[in-house]
């Protein structure tokens, strides 16, 4: 909403300085989001509270700031209209409008809105388009009451307030035909068309033009929902279904259609006969309980009768007399939990009667502290914290994420945040077809850009699509990682979260830099990170052979994946991404290799590591050679090393790998332990022939073989 | 016989000693000077020739002769050797402009950064962390906090509503519902961070999906002023005492009074700039004191109880931490963004 700083003069005194303005009205929770200056002076743009219908108008501004500056608020003069005999029939049928009047209005010379009138149009940025759709935009802005004016010689037979029904359409203002309006719609009917949509928007049949020389000036007080669902039938929003979906203050219905009346007056408009009106609204005097010592101990300032009488009045809260003589007077009323209380604590209590613009927004004892701290100034209220015990410890898993990510920090990797959703476009890159394991996605059914249909399922999607962003950036060593969640749907309709770590990297393992190379972050890259992170954590994360059973299979490279295991269960995987999902992404240049760990590992304790007095002795070294043809793993055989050796034999180590025409040259490293006594170069080497000739009963028929 | 001549003997040594500019050919110089075939041992060997008034004189010119010549040897062998030592390191002259090499490190995002700092001021506070669903129900992220059905409130978060009926969170304090209706025993002190999002259109500062850090106390005796102080402590912890922050009046159905902390822009130290759309201001975190609507809703006496219930807007003041004008860079995957929004450190 746009607020003309001269216009708010009109109703309130100022500070004179516009950023001191500005300051005062954020100041009181009128947030003023732009400044401009524009033929009528000063214009704030102003973020209104969404509970606060009553400050859509600058009457209402004004006091909200009178609230805090007490300097007292102006109203415009308003024609006193008379309540009668209705110039047109009117009923309402539904009871979702409280009060609808009309005043008929009739053209007795040609003229225009005074200029402070116009003034008021400029500054909200609106359009002069004819006096009377002039004056009923001005008197909203003036007070906050929308007012309608029919050209009274288009209206049939009498008006009616009422629901539509099934089929009917209505003619709305600026669309090109008819529209068929939802059922049960509230409605400004005639007796052959619709009117209005009621508080929303009126109809081109019946719309005042330059030549309309009658009308009927419609002031009503709608239901809040009604109009609501209204306009969002419609898609049409207003500044009359803005005021009416936060609750309009049925009070202002004669005074919003006087000061209509007051300012065509100036036009050449004159009211004819008398106001009809029709509806059971009354002030229903809602009356608050106000406990001055509570409200003291809960705001920590200081409050008297006295004070708070007055600070609530500035907002035209009405409050009572003191003890005992609310009880003794007619016009209070006390709320039923005052009643029941003892006169002691009644003897604490002031009544306070809530006007009818703020029934929408205040009803609890908690919404009259808010305005009286909103009148002393939030900045003004005391500040301090509260009395505090002993801090708590992070939780093991936040612990682990934050090794974790000290790993992943040594590693060169930056953390990334991607969207929680994306398009269908990235599963089609993917490849990933009906059937596929990853083709389930839990759906948004609203989504402004298709880009937000699918809930992610995995984080390797968006991971590949990082690295496609930064190679057409030129940035071509990329290691990402992201803390994020993956959703998928279950059988009963529902979504189950899981949280994932995923990782991702592109180019060196190690910065490159100008004395060489490197090697390239392969998929061995990031499995020495999980194993740093493993041993970090001191969790038995260990990276076996690729699950069948993974989803993300089929998208990475299918000799260079593998799971990651915490006690046997698979909680994740790695690999290098499948050239087909690089194609997808139109990837060239680069083999990324990706990790994606369920954090659900991270919520369980590492074991504390157990001391073992390391040998005095040197241990004894030993290197076994094996030829591996394609399909023999080196783990396989170093597990049956180990598992085939004598109990001093510490540990068995791969430290090299050279490829030949037919095969691979594995060495395996052997550590014997000496701690029994100095054993005799010709034990240890019996024992290393007994392993040999082990390996080749075992593995012979697969080729293996001791290289030379 | 005479007297050896051990002048002639040192200017011998000297000559030759000037010469030598090894460490190998030192040695042999010290060895051929005072080793056994030496003219000082020699004349050594000869003392008992000397006749006997002359021959301590002689010792001792002998001995002086010695000594000057290890003292001689061991000086040429520093100077020699740290000539060495200064030829190599001459030959090893090497650009130390060059840039240095190892692993780059990588970073935390910003966003982590500051949600850590926030937790770990909470966790001082006696707060521990709790965790909630993204994809929820209407209930939690509505209808538990006092934003009805057709309530105008429910515009301020447009939502992405899911297929089958549940919703993507628009704000973090649904786990604030769940918590309050789980019951636990006060004082309550949870937090609760992550991801919500919002269905609107995207551009440099609106986003689809965006940061909060939500938290709530309730306990017996909590007052608006220690609502303020709480919101002070973490809006001063994080900026300095020196950054000016505000309060001002907000409105969050699930809290009342509802209340706004805004922190002087940082780019612009208040004078107004695009970062904080000409305001001089920023809201970092909207809060207030929990409704009594909420704690009907699960149970609790109003009058009994109160809350403290805040939302730290993490994404903007991540924004503020990196003074990033737009915050959609903190959401993209660019590395060279993040390198710019870090520095690289963690």
């Amino acid at each position: 909403m746009k607020i003309g700083k001269n216009i708010l003069k009109r109703f309130t005194d100022l500070p004179e300085a516009t950023q001191d303005l500005r300051y005062l009205l954020d100041d009181v929770g009128v947030e003023v989001k732009r400044t401009e200056t524009s033929d009528v002076g000063d214009v704030f743009t102003v973020e209104l509270l969404a509970n606060r219908g009553d400050h859509y108008c600058y009457a209402g501004i004004a006091r909200e700031l009178n609230g805090r500056t007490n300097a007292g608020v102006r109203l415009p003069q308003s024609t006193l209209l008379s309540l009668g005999t209705s110039p047109v029939p009117l009923s309402i049928q539904s009871d979702k409008c409280s009060l609808y009047s009309i005043t008929e209005l009739v053209r007795t010379a040609d003229g225009d809105l005074d200029a402070q009138a116009k003034a008021v149009l400029t500054a909200a940025g609106l359009n002069s388009v004819t006096p009377p759709v002039d004056a009923t935009n001005v008197a909203n802005a003036e007070l906050g009451q929308p007012t309608h004016a029919f050209d009274a010689d288009t209206i049939v037979g009498s008006i009616t307030v009422r629901e539509s029904i099934a089929g009917e359409t209505a003619w709305l203002l600026f669309t090109e035909e008819p529209t068929e309006l939802p059922e049960g719609t509230l409605i400004i009917a005639d007796d052959a068309k619709v009117l209005a949509v009621a508080g929303v928007i009126g109809c081109e049949e019946s719309k005042s033009t330059a030549s309309t020389t009658r009308i009927y000036l419609e002031s009503a007080a709608f239901d809040p929902i009604a109009v609501r669902k209204g306009a969002r039938s419609l898609s049409v929003h207003t500044d009359s279904s803005a005021r009416f979906e936060r609750g309009s203050d049925a009070s202002l219905v004669l005074t919003g259609a006087g000061r209509v009346a007051q300012l065509m007056a100036s036009a050449g408009w004159d009211v004819r006969g008398t106001t009809g009106q029709v509806g059971d609204w009354s002030d229903e005097r809602r009356t608050i309980a106000l406990d001055i010592p509570h409200a003291a101990a809960f705001l920590e300032y200081p409050l008297t009768p006295d004070t708070v009488r007055d600070r609530l009045g500035r907002y035209a809260f009405a409050v009572s007399p003191n003890y005992p003589e609310w009880a003794a007077e007619d016009g209070w009323i006390a709320p039923q939990s005052t009643q029941e209380r003892s006169s002691d604590r009644n003897r604490n209590t002031l009544l306070v009667r809530v006007p009818p613009h703020r029934v929408w927004d205040v009803e609890f004892a908690a919404d009259l502290y808010e305005d009286l701290a909103k009148s002393i100034g939030y900045n003004e209220m005391p500040e301090h914290l509260p009395p505090i015990d002993l801090g708590g410890v992070p939780t093991e898993r936040q612990q682990n994420m934050e090794r974790v990510e000290e790993v992943l920090l040594a590693g060169g990797f930056f953390e990334v945040f991607t969207d929680g959703f994306h398009g269908r476009e990235l599963a089609e890159k993917a490849g990933v077809e009906e059937g596929h394991p990853l083709a389930a996605h839990v759906e948004t059914e609203n989504a402004m850009d298709r880009g937000y249909s699918l809930l992610k399922n995995n984080g390797l999607y968006q991971a590949v699509e990082a690295i496609g962003v930064n190679l057409r950036m030129r940035t071509d060593q990329v290691k990402a990682y992201e803390w994020t969640r993956t959703f998928h749907p279950t059988t009963d309709g529902g979504c189950d979260e899981r949280h994932i770590l995923w990782a991702i990297c592109s180019g060196n393992a190690s910065t490159p830099s100008w004395d060489g190379k490197g090697r390239p972050a392969d998929a061995f890259f990031m499995k020495g990170l999980v194993a740093n992170m493993a041993e970090t954590l001191r969790l038995p994360l260990t990276i076996e052979h690729a699950s069948e059973d993974e989803p993300l299979a089929s998208l990475l490279h299918p000799h260079r994946q593998a799971s990651i295991r915490l006690n046997g269960r698979v909680v994740g995987c790695l690999g290098e991404v499948h050239p087909t999902v690089l194609r997808g992404h139109k990837i060239k240049r680069a083999r990324p290799v990706y990790m994606e760990l369920c954090t659900d590992a991270l919520a369980v304790s590492g074991a504390r590591p157990t001391y073992v007095e390391p040998s005095a002795n040197h241990p004894i070294l030993r290197s076994l050679a094996f030829l591996l043809p394609t399909g023999v793993y080196a783990d396989e055989l170093a597990e049956h090393l180990r598992t085939t050796s004598p109990t001093w034999l510490d540990s068995v180590d791969i430290v090299d790998e050279f490829v030949l025409d037919r095969g691979r040259a594995v060495t395996f490293a052997l550590s014997y332990s000496s701690d029994e006594g100095a054993r005799s170069a010709d034990e240890v080497n019996a024992v290393t022939e007994g392993l040999i000739g082990t390996v080749a009963a075992k593995y012979g028929d697969r080729g293996v073989e001791l290289r030379a | 016989m005479a007297a050896p001549d051990v002048n002639a003997i040192l200017s011998a040594f000297r000559a030759e000693l000037d010469a030598v500019s090894d460490p190998k050919a030192l040695d042999e110089l010290r060895r051929k000077h005072t080793g056994k075939k030496s003219p000082l041992k020699l004349a050594f060997k000869d003392l008992r020739e000397v006749p006997a008034d002359q021959r301590s004189e002689v010792a001792a010119a002998l001995n002086s002769a010695r000594d000057q010549i290890e003292t001689d040897v061991a000086a040429a062998v520093e100077r020699v050797e740290q000539q060495a030592i200064t030829d190599a390191l001459d030959r090893e002259w090497t650009d130390m402009t060059m840039p240095g090499v190892g692993t780059e490190r990588g970073a935390r995002h910003p966003l982590t950064v500051v949600e850590r700092e926030c937790l770990e001021l909470l966790r001082r506070l006696g707060f521990s962390l709790v965790d909630g669903p993204e994809v929820e129900t209407a209930f939690y992220n509505f209808d538990a906090l006092n934003i009805p059905e057709h309530h105008p409130a429910r515009d301020m978060q447009d939502t992405f509503w899911v297929k089958g009926g549940s919703l993507l969170r628009s704000h973090t304090t649904t786990v604030q519902a769940r918590v309050l209706e789980s019951r636990p025993s006060l004082p309550i002190r949870v937090a609760s961070a992550g991801r919500v999002y919002r269905n609107e259109a995207v551009d440099a500062t609106h986003l689809a999906m965006f940061h909060q850090l939500e938290g709530i106390w309730v306990d017996k005796g909590l007052t608006f002023a220690h609502l303020k102080g709480l919101l002070g402590f973490i809006a001063r912890s994080l900026y300095g005492e020196e950054r000016p922050i505000r309060f001002k009046p907000k409105f969050y159905p699930y809290t009342e009074p509802s209340i706004g902390v805004d922190l002087q822009c940082g780019s612009c130290a208040g004078a107004g700039c695009e970062s904080c759309h000409g305001a001089g201001w920023v809201t970092i975190l909207g809060a207030g004191m929990v409704h009594p609507k909420v704690f009907t809703q699960f149970g609790y006496d109003p009058d009994k109880v109160s809350g403290i219930a805040f939302g730290l807007g993490t994404t903007r003041m991540a924004g503020q931490w990196t003074g990033v004008k737009k915050i959609r860079s903190l959401y993209e995957t660019d590395l060279r963004v993040h390198r710019a929004l870090t520095g690289g450190a963690a």
